[in-house]
This record gives C-alpha cells, structure tokens and sequence, in this order.
C-alpha cells in the first residue's frame, strides 16, 4: 500500500465514524444509503473497511438507534439514526476534528505554500 | 453477491451467531448489494476491502456487534483469564523448579551448604547422611541458612529433589498447554462482548 493511501486510510479510520453519524443525522438511512450519501459527497470507501462493522460497533455502543421498514416498496431494510448519545458524541466529535484540523493546518498549510508553484 | 453472502452465513454459523441475527444480517447485506449491482456500483463500494474476504469481513461484522468474542492476542490477559487454573499450577511448579535449581547451583558454588533444622534428641545423623523429610517432618525445614553442624540437610540433594519435582509438574503442562493451544483451554461460546471498543471500524 502507497504511503499515501495508508494515510488515507488511518484518517478515514479516526473519523469514519463520525461521518456515518453525520449522514444519518441528516435522515434515517440504511445501510447502502449511508455509503450513497458519502459518496455523494465525494468520499468513497474504496479500498478502505467495510461500513458494516463500524455500524455495528455503534449499534452496539447505544450510538444509534435501528428500526425496519420497507423502502420505496422494497424489502424491509434496518435504517439507522443517531440515538441522543450518539448525536452528543458526533457534537463532541466535530469539534475536536475541527480543533485538529485547525492546528494541523497551521503546520501543514506553510509547507503546502513553500512547494506551491 | 449471494456467493459472497453464503460465505458469510457459513462464517457466523461457524462462529457461533445465533441463526435469527445471521439470517438478519445476510438479509440486510443481500439487498444492499442487490441495489448496488442495479446502481452499477462495485462491491468494492460497499464492502469495502471486505469485498476480498467474507470471512474476515463477516468476523469482523458480528466482532463489532459483540456478538462473539473478540480474538485476543496471544499472550494477552485474556488466555490468563481463561486458562489460569492450569497456568497457576503450573507457575506453582515452575517456582519449585525455581528454587530447586537456585540451590543446586549455590551448591554447587559454595560447597556444602546446609539447610538448617531444630535438633532431633531422638536422632542425630551421622555425618554425610541425608534425612528424607516424613510428612509430619516437612514443617520443621522452614528456616534456610548456613548450618554448621552435622545434622542439616545437603542443600545439593533438596535443590535436586525439588528442581525435579518442579520440572515434573511444569513441563507435562506445558506440553499439554503447546498441544491443545491457547483457545483450547476453554470452550468456546457466544456471548455479548460489552467492553468499549478501539475507534476505527
């Protein structure tokens, strides 16, 4: 694996959870949803960890809350949203991404301007 | 896909996850890669590096959820957990063996060291002799130290007999232990694991 994808790869660790969070808080959404709303926002999981586990990890913590209904007149799918924990957590979350980002951009953000052309 | 899901299924049977919550998660998964394939979506999009592997993938799922255990690293405290009724007679034996070997070696450095003992009015050995210990006797050999008469005990000859009682008890175990691994101490079973988990996925 390239440096960077393992980079890649470590980040989207850290926050994965945060952005299935995110994408649910916007409206129930089961599984394959999720990864449709990620993608829509550009952030694809190819080459990374399956959704799967991670939703399950949050199930599992009292994170969210999971429900069955059909879907446009399909089968019966398990959606997903954030329980009042997890919608604490992904506050919390946000801001310490932010807080990080911030710094990191601090550092990083002089060195991408010395090798800009 | 149903491949991919299949595989799964025979993964949780063999983990032990109950058949209604297999049957769920198979479910789930089925129709989602059904709406993938119609979206002309890879598996990879998905699954994710799972897309290779069902097995691990389908580990990894029913890990996360708690609906087995967690695999532990060897040597962890886990297999201590599990294993430490063997582990502490062995650690006994192991300690025998210890302090066998420590004697025979201060021995074999310093000469003839003695272990010391009150003195017995109704026998007195006669230089060189070795007592064998009765069991009403083994409380008496409490204090160790350097015996200056004739009536101890040849410290070579207690550091033998314990090096070998030690190594007799420590090493059957650890045979059994190398042969039926750390797992097989325990029998396996599923359970909700609750313990808060690493972040990531």
């Amino acid at each position: 694996m390239a440096a960077g994808e393992g980079r890649r790869t470590q980040i989207l660790r850290g926050v994965l959870d945060l952005c299935l969070l995110a994408v649910m808080e916007e409206g129930p959404a089961y599984g394959y949803e999720m990864t449709k709303r990620l993608r829509a926002r550009g952030l694809s999981i190819v080459g990374e960890g399956s959704i799967y586990p991670l939703l399950g990890r949050l199930e599992r913590e009292g994170l969210v809350e999971t429900y069955r209904a059909a879907s446009d007149g399909g089968p019966p799918r398990k959606y997903y949203r954030p329980s009042r924990e997890g919608r604490r957590v992904l506050a919390a979350g946000v801001s310490e991404w932010r807080a990080a980002r911030d710094a990191l951009d601090v550092v990083l953000g002089l060195v991408e301007a010395e090798v800009a052309p | 896909m149903n491949e991919f899901v299949e595989e799964c299924r025979r993964e949780w049977k063999r983990l032990g996850v109950p058949d209604p919550v297999a049957n769920e998660m198979a479910a789930d998964l089925t129709v989602d890669l059904e709406e993938a394939e119609a979206d002309g979506a890879s598996a990879e999009e998905v699954l994710g590096r799972g897309a290779h592997d069902p097995r691990s993938f389908a580990t990894a799922w029913a890990t996360e959820r708690g609906l087995v255990q967690r695999p532990r690293l060897p040597g962890g405290r886990g297999i201590l957990r599990r294993s430490h009724p063997a582990a502490a007679i062995g650690a006994v034996f192991a300690l025998i063996a210890i302090v066998g070997a420590a004697l025979v070696i201060s021995a074999s450095s310093s000469g003839s060291r003695r272990l010391g003992l009150p003195p017995r009015p109704e026998f007195r050995a006669a230089p060189g002799a070795v007592w064998v210990a009765a069991p009403g006797a083994i409380p008496r050999v409490m204090v160790i130290a350097e015996d200056t008469n004739d009536s101890g005990v040849d410290t070579h000859t207690v550091g033998s007999v314990l090096l070998i009682v030690g190594l007799a008890g420590s090493v059957p175990l650890m045979l059994v232990w190398l042969w039926v691994g750390p797992s097989g101490w325990s029998r396996r079973r599923t359970h909700i694991d609750d313990r808060p988990s690493r972040p990531g996925y």
